[in-house]
């Protein structure tokens, strides 16, 4: 088990060494970092059997590093998608619009980015998580401005500042529970573990763990993309190249939700869930409006994405202040939005090399000049709105049944008006991109078909989660909810 | 309760502080021409003016009304009033009901308001820019005055005056708390302001566009300017007395004898000396600030004693 | 506080504060740069000042790291940025300077009211200052989003840092060694970082006013 650990955060760390010490940039190194994230993403799946098998295991010195049943969904996550983008980011094709220098680049720092990740999910020692989280924040800052333009390093500015702020407000979160653990039990070396936190919650002092929750929400929710620290989410995800917005979009929010509620189990028990769920339900709430709002008149397709990111972000953390079966919701939506959003973005990275052009209203004819990638995007689309057969129905569904069941009706009829806006201003676009004919100078004709796989079994998945899904796939979050609403 | 020598030493100490105000703002003129290197006028100087100032004619502007004859009178009047509840000398004071913070700060207002009406009255274009500039700075550094005593009078558990003074002596590890630097700080830079000092107003200016107080009362002769004159001296030597009798307030006599009295005068002295000697060495050393940045030194000052009031508030 | 250990950690915190708000009072590039080097410098005396009282060797080492990271190589460094492309002094801040400080003050008796539920719990002799810590939290934030150039802007993130450290301090003196490590890994990383990407701004810009990054506004 030590081994599959190892193979799991080892393999992106190895991936980004290896890009670093090779100059001048080869094609070999790109080869090398793909497979070794398809060996993290064997490794993450192995863990999650023997998770299921029972083990929690944990390694390190005072049990740093722990990997439950959340913590492995949430790795299986990560390192899928970080899969998907190292298979498919620059530097192993042909067909290039990188240079070998911006190749090695973003080799070496999205390795980083991964390794970051999951080293921010299976770490037990809260203060492991958060130095891993503010890693990730710098990891990726660098990789935003990939091209140098005006917009792009506007974006990586904001991102790199707003993230750090908000960091830095979830550190004094930390230090508040810190604080508090010490004064009740006074030890030191595993104070910071959150299965002591966990042991210690009943009797801390309510209203430290109350402030400290909410400096914690700010702060990883301004990770997160919660309203209103959001306002760094849409450039950044816009002006990123594709396979990076796939993982910020997809996992690195998901990531953030984790810290979220890592701590917010702990602060339940402390305080009571009326106040953390409240808190959430808000800030979920803002976001949903705010992305419903943006998503009406939105002229870039990357930048709805990103709005749609926000979304469902806000979707997730309302989930998760309705109770167990939110959590379900939430969870469910978490792993979805991850391979959805990551197709997504990978899928416009495609449009935008043959387009050249970011705007929704130059792109036509989708159909006609990518037949592949415009059904597979119209899929992504109606995923991401929620309609059936793709599971993010059904995590819609299970939302507004907790809500209902909780004793929220009107939250819930706010939420699904919200949504409906939401779905009517990303399908309205759609249509225009997918008809009529594509512009003079666009090449017809799928390249660089391998390159479709990957994509191809991502819809699958979509589908298949919406039929039913795999059994063990079930198991594991009916575990996983089961530690979240404890 | 030795009331006569209550009231008979109270009447002293405003009588002494008339009397040493003049020869105060002398020392401070004396010390800030040696330091620039020059002879510098004798430190009776200023009881010379007023001597001068008394004899003189008045000549008041036709456009002027009664406010200008007795604005002179309310301010003087006002200043000695505040001269009766400050400790200067002593802390029993038979005024020590009515010694309190609020209504210092009340009286010093009056006299700022009235000087500031007397300049508008004339119509002097120079009088209402002095007027303005003047209920600007006043505006801004007033409250400071109560926050940054109010600060010492939480510990004290009372805005009384004399009590603020004797809890620090009964317990001087509380001279030294950040609550109170934090006060004497912001107090030290609204006595500059109160005062018409460097970096806020040059007292020695006449350029028309660097002038506040001097502004105000351009249009004054004779025995009205000696008196305006008389009143701002006082003022500097009641704000150094409380700058000095409420931060190091030992010598202040808690009992009413001789020789409590007489060591009270002679720290006193020595405190108003070395407060004018840092105040030479100050104007010398800083430039005078222009005129839209005085609001923010104002608000430092502010800051700082709101600072003061919230740490003496953890104290207690 | 009676004890001299918690007047002494007070005082020093009360000046860590002081250096904090002088970033809203002055406006030059090198009187903050001057401002949080005397900050990083008070901050790193109150920790030794605790390290000396509790005998913790892991906080001595904090001191020395907090001296001479953030209280000298960080200012030489952003000086040499400022000489880079410092351009003219700090344009008009988003609110003038006297109303900064007047909020600056409110938001510190705001972290006071914060802070009350911890000064119940806390039974340390140095946690008389913690809301000062708060208070200089709350006031970098405030001179994050209040200010316009990008320098200041991380000068205020690197005296939020400096706040957030001061409450850990005064709180619980300091967090396990091998997390504070961590955190200084990071925020050396974060700035360095945040350099690079103003080098990128200045070279795209020509120039470091946060204005100018208005293109992506919809």
């Amino acid at each position: 088990m030590r081994l599959t650990y190892l193979l799991l955060v080892g393999a992106p760390l190895v991936a980004a060494l290896v890009a670093a010490l090779v100059r001048p940039y080869l094609r070999g190194v790109g080869v090398a970092g793909a497979l070794l994230s398809t060996l993290s993403l064997a490794a993450a799946l192995r863990l999650a059997g023997q998770v299921l098998a029972g083990a929690t295991p944990t390694w390190g010195p005072s049990d740093m590093m722990r990997v439950d049943a959340l913590s492995v969904l949430l790795a299986v996550c990560v390192s899928f998608v970080a899969a998907l983008a190292a298979w498919l980011g620059p530097g192993l094709g042909r067909d290039e619009h990188y240079t070998p220098a911006q190749a090695r680049r973003f080799r070496i720092f999205s390795s980083l980015f991964a390794f970051t990740m999951l080293i921010a999910v299976t770490a037990n020692n809260v203060a492991i998580m958060w130095v891993a989280v503010e890693a990730t924040t710098i990891a990726s800052a660098l990789l935003i401005p990939l091209h140098v333009s005006k917009a792009s390093v506007e974006a990586s500015w904001k991102y790199i500042l707003i993230g750090s702020v908000g960091i830095a407000l979830a550190f004094v979160g930390t230090v508040l529970g810190y604080f508090d653990y010490v004064h009740l039990a006074g030890e030191r070396e595993s104070a910071l573990n959150w299965t002591s936190l966990m042991a210690a919650a009943p009797s801390m002092h309510p209203r430290v763990m109350a402030l400290a929750f909410v400096f914690i929400v700010i702060g990883y929710g301004t990770k997160a993309g919660l309203a209103p620290m959001h306002t760094w989410l849409p450039d950044a995800h816009a002006e990123a190249p594709a396979p990076l917005s796939a993982m910020m979009s997809g996992v690195l929010l998901a990531v953030a939700l984790y810290a979220i509620i890592r701590w917010k189990v702990v602060v339940d028990l402390a305080v009571g869930s009326a106040l953390p769920d409240r808190l959430l339900l808000v800030l979920g709430l803002a976001s949903l409006a705010v992305a419903a709002l943006s998503l009406v008149g939105q002229r870039q397709y990357k930048r709805l994405l990103a709005y749609s990111s926000i979304e469902h972000t806000g979707l997730m953390c309302v989930g998760l202040g309705l109770g167990p079966l939110g959590a379900f919701a939430a969870l469910l939506h978490l792993v979805n939005h991850a391979v959805a959003k990551g197709m997504m973005f990978l899928l416009s990275g495609r449009i935008l090399d043959r387009y050249h052009t970011t705007e929704m209203g130059e792109v036509s004819g989708l159909l006609r000049a990518m037949p592949v990638t415009g059904g597979l995007f119209a899929a992504g689309m109606l995923a991401l709105a929620g309609l059936p057969p793709f599971g993010i129905f059904f995590s819609k569904l299970s939302l507004v049944r907790a809500g209902f069941a909780t004793g929220h009706p009107w939250l819930m009829a706010l939420v699904l008006v919200l949504l409906l806006a939401a779905v009517v201003a990303m399908l309205a676009q759609i249509n225009r991109m997918l008809y009529g004919a594509p512009p003079a100078g666009v090449r017809v004709g799928e390249s660089n078909r391998w390159g479709l796989v990957p994509l191809v079994l991502c819809a699958a998945l979509l589908v298949a989660f919406g039929l039913g899904g795999f059994g063990a796939f079930q198991t594991l979050l009916d575990r996983a909810v089961e530690i979240v609403s404890r | 309760m030795p009331l006569p020598t209550g009231y008979t030493v109270a009447i002293a100490q405003t009588a002494l502080a008339l009397l040493l105000a003049p020869g105060l703002v002398g020392l401070i003129r004396w010390l800030k021409a040696r330091l620039q290197n020059r002879r510098g006028a004798p430190v009776w100087q200023p009881y010379l003016e007023l001597r001068k100032l008394f004899a003189k004619e008045v000549v008041v502007s036709s456009n002027a009304s009664w406010l200008f004859r007795v604005a002179p009178f309310v301010v003087f009047a006002s200043t000695v009033a505040v001269a009766f509840l400050i400790p200067v000398l002593a802390v029993p004071s038979p005024f020590d009901p009515v010694g309190d913070l609020l209504v210092v700060v009340y009286l010093l207002l009056l006299g700022t308001f009235f000087l500031a009406l007397a300049g508008l009255d004339p119509g002097s274009a120079f009088g209402g820019m002095g007027s303005s500039r003047e209920m600007t700075v006043a505006a801004l550094s007033e409250p400071t005055v109560a926050l940054a005593i109010f600060a010492l009078a939480l510990g004290a558990g009372s805005t009384n005056l004399g009590q603020i003074v004797a809890r620090t002596m009964a317990d001087p590890a509380a001279a030294v708390s950040p609550g109170y630097l934090l006060a004497f700080g912001a107090l030290f830079v609204v006595t500059l302001a109160e005062n018409g000092r460097l970096p806020v107003d040059n007292p020695a200016t006449h350029l028309e566009l660097t002038m506040i107080h001097e502004a105000m009362i351009l249009e004054y002769s004779g025995r009205y300017l000696a008196l305006i004159e008389w009143a701002a001296w006082l003022k500097v030597l009641l704000f150094f007395s409380l700058l000095g009798n409420l931060f190091v307030p030992w010598g202040v006599a808690t009992v009413l004898t001789p020789s409590a009295l007489g060591w009270a005068l002679a720290t006193l002295l020595a405190k108003l000396v070395v407060l004018a000697v840092v105040l030479a060495v100050f104007e010398t050393r800083v430039a005078k600030l222009r005129l839209f940045r005085v609001p923010e030194l104002l608000a430092v000052s502010f800051v700082l004693a709101v600072l003061a009031i919230t740490v003496s508030f953890l104290v207690r | 506080m009676d004890s001299a250990f918690g007047q002494l950690t007070v005082l020093g915190s009360s000046l860590v504060l002081l250096c904090g708000l002088t970033l809203l009072w002055r406006r030059g590039s090198a009187a903050h740069i001057g401002a949080f080097a005397a900050q990083s410098v008070a901050l790193a005396a109150t920790a030794g000042l605790i390290a000396v009282v509790t005998g913790s060797r892991e906080l001595w080492v904090v001191a020395v790291i907090l001296l001479g990271l953030k209280g000298i190589l960080m200012p030489i460094l952003l000086k040499r940025m400022d000489r880079r492309f410092g351009g003219p002094r700090e344009l008009e801040p988003y609110v003038n300077t006297a109303t900064s400080l007047v909020i600056g003050g409110l938001l510190v008796v705001l972290a006071y009211i914060v802070t009350w539920p911890i000064l119940d719990v806390s039974r340390l002799p140095t946690r008389a200052g913690m809301p000062l810590a708060m208070g200089l939290i709350f006031v970098s934030l405030f001179v994050i989003i209040s200010r316009k150039k990008a320098l200041t802007q991380v000068i205020g993130f690197l005296a939020l840092e400096n706040g957030i450290a001061l409450l850990a301090m005064l709180g619980t003196y300091g967090i396990p060694f091998i997390v504070e490590v961590g955190v200084f890994l990071d925020a050396l990383m974060g700035f360095l970082v945040m350099q690079i990407v103003i080098y990128r701004i200045q070279e795209t810009f020509e120039s470091i006013d946060v204005e100018q990054l208005n293109r992506l506004s919809q």
